[in-house]
């Protein structure tokens, strides 16, 4: 009797299976989440109601418990959840369903037997929720709102590692805001600011999905663009120098005038390594900014 | 100290019922997950707690490079299973378990499903090798998630709550192999010490039955 309350009072799903899979106890929790009652559920088989869950990976598990006892658990990291449930306490998750953790283990009768399996389902969407900010605050500039350098450097890695891989172009942009110190010292941190911003987003706007920005320094930024030869690359890259110098940017009620200084790299087999593709770019920049405004391709 | 130490009659008892635990592992472990799996019979090694690198780094191949997975168990028989693969199959671990066709998997998140297919094979093997032997013995135990673990086990303590500083430990090695995909594998079961005075109490218990 006890126990039947606890059951019904805790704030988490319980459900209990046979061995043929079929409902044998669902808790109120689980009732409220999903609107079906114990007693529309309770002796029928659970795949009647959550079909999606007859799939080898659930099915192994069911039989790991009855066959020699064990415990699984579905982590919300690899499987998000078990069962569709709206989130149930938060109208601003980003996600359409409740985020579970959910954890199966064994029910034994008096002489040791498996004889049923039990399954717990935690509403983890909060916390999800938050992992989730966190991972995006970590890579994410503060200021611009574009990629950070940790992540672009991770990405770089990997995307060289790629085109090396599948033999595919590669090219990476080094971006720099001429003379922006002049910037700040005339109109002030606030004005400079909202210039790297609406710079940031400007670039952005131009860029496709598949390339990432980002914010390498101060006001150094850097694009990586997959799928992209030198010649493509150049071309953006000319395309935005002149952006930015024909934009009329105004910030804070002044108007600026920007130009930038870029360098342009292909990724090259014999290049060995990702930081040699970062240096090329970097050497092109450094080039780039003996004259300014404008565009030296690394050849 | 002496209810820790193993007779050579313990010892070889303890051998076979681990050789009969884990023969059994083996073969429920074919049917859970239909493929087979060739289990060692299992090196049996006490060690001081505070021994564990020296030990683990005395079994495991330094050459080689692995993931290890770990487990706590709590019971009676209390401790903690690593499991050793090698690095890189997690890519064949995820066909296996046929994880690829999870919905929603880009590239990039493709590491984070490999680690989960080594992670869920580590759930499964240990869970039948540590139940079947606590079965024999007439214990159930709990289990802890499993997870990666970061930090090099060789270069490390067993756990301070588990593993009193100074007490000894039991170490139950199998090396496991799956045929059709060709993965080899350690798995160590280490135990505290509270459980090898069980052990030894079980064991007794358990000849009883057929004297």
């Amino acid at each position: 009797m006890i126990f039947k309350q606890i059951a019904d009072m805790i704030s988490m799903g319980l459900l209990v299976l046979d061995e043929d899979l079929n409902v044998h106890f669902w808790n109120r929790w689980m009732a409220l989440h999903s609107n079906i009652t114990a007693d529309e559920i309770v002796g029928k088989p659970l795949f009647d109601f959550f079909p999606d869950l007859n799939e080898p990976n659930f099915l192994r598990n069911c039989r790991s418990v009855f066959t020699f006892g064990n415990f699984a658990f579905f982590s919300q990291k690899l499987h998000r959840y078990l069962f569709p449930f709206r989130p149930a306490y938060s109208d601003r998750t980003p996600f359409d369903f409740m985020q579970q953790s959910c954890t199966m283990g064994p029910i034994r009768s008096s002489d040791n037997r498996v004889q049923y399996l039990f399954l717990s389902v935690s509403d983890v969407t909060e916390v999800a929720n938050y992992e989730e900010q966190l991972v995006e605050m970590n890579r994410k500039d503060a200021l611009t709102g574009i990629y950070n350098r940790r992540f672009f450097e991770t990405s770089l890695q990997q995307e060289f590692k790629r085109s090396l891989r599948h033999g595919r172009a590669l090219s990476l942009i080094m971006i720099d805001l001429d003379y922006f110190k002049r910037v700040n010292d005339l109109h002030g941190h606030q004005v400079g600011d909202d210039a790297l911003r609406a710079f940031a987003a400007a670039v952005h706007s131009r860029l496709r999905e598949s390339d990432l920005l980002a914010r390498y320094g101060g006001e150094e930024f850097a694009c990586l663009l997959p799928e992209t030869n030198g010649p493509a690359a150049r071309t953006l890259a000319e395309e935005l120098r002149r952006m930015t110098e024909e934009t009329r940017w105004v910030c804070r009620e002044v108007e600026l005038r920007l130009t930038i200084s870029v360098g342009v790299a292909e990724s090259r087999p014999e290049m060995g390594g990702f930081e040699i593709l970062l240096k090329k770019a970097d050497d092109a920049l450094y080039a780039a900014k003996a004259g300014r405004n404008r565009v030296i391709c690394y050849n | 100290m002496s209810e820790t130490r193993f007779s050579a009659t313990e010892k070889d008892l303890l051998q076979e019922l681990m050789n009969i635990g884990f023969g059994q592992a083996a073969a429920d472990l074919a049917q859970v997950i239909g493929l087979s799996i060739k289990l060692s019979i299992p090196d049996i090694q006490l060690f001081k707690t505070c021994e564990l690198s020296r030990h683990m780094t005395e079994e495991m191949d330094g050459e080689q490079e692995f993931s290890l997975i770990e487990q706590y168990f709590l019971g009676k028989f209390q401790g903690i299973a690593l499991l050793a693969l090698p690095a890189r199959s997690g890519k064949k671990l995820v066909t296996l378990f046929g994880l690829q066709d999870q919905c929603n998997w880009s590239s990039e998140n493709l590491a984070m499903l490999e680690k989960e297919a080594m992670i869920e094979v580590g759930n499964i093997l240990i869970g039948a090798c540590v139940g079947k032997i606590t079965e024999l013995l007439n214990d159930v135990v709990l289990y802890s998630p499993p997870r990666m673990r970061i930090q090099d086990v060789r270069d490390s303590n067993l756990p301070n709550n588990l593993f009193a500083p100074g007490s000894l430990a039991i170490s139950l090695k199998t090396v496991f192999h799956f045929e059709r995909k060709k993965i080899t594998g350690q798995l160590f079961l280490i135990a505290n010490q509270d459980s090898i005075a069980w052990l030894k109490t079980a064991l007794n218990a358990f000849m009883e039955q057929y004297e």
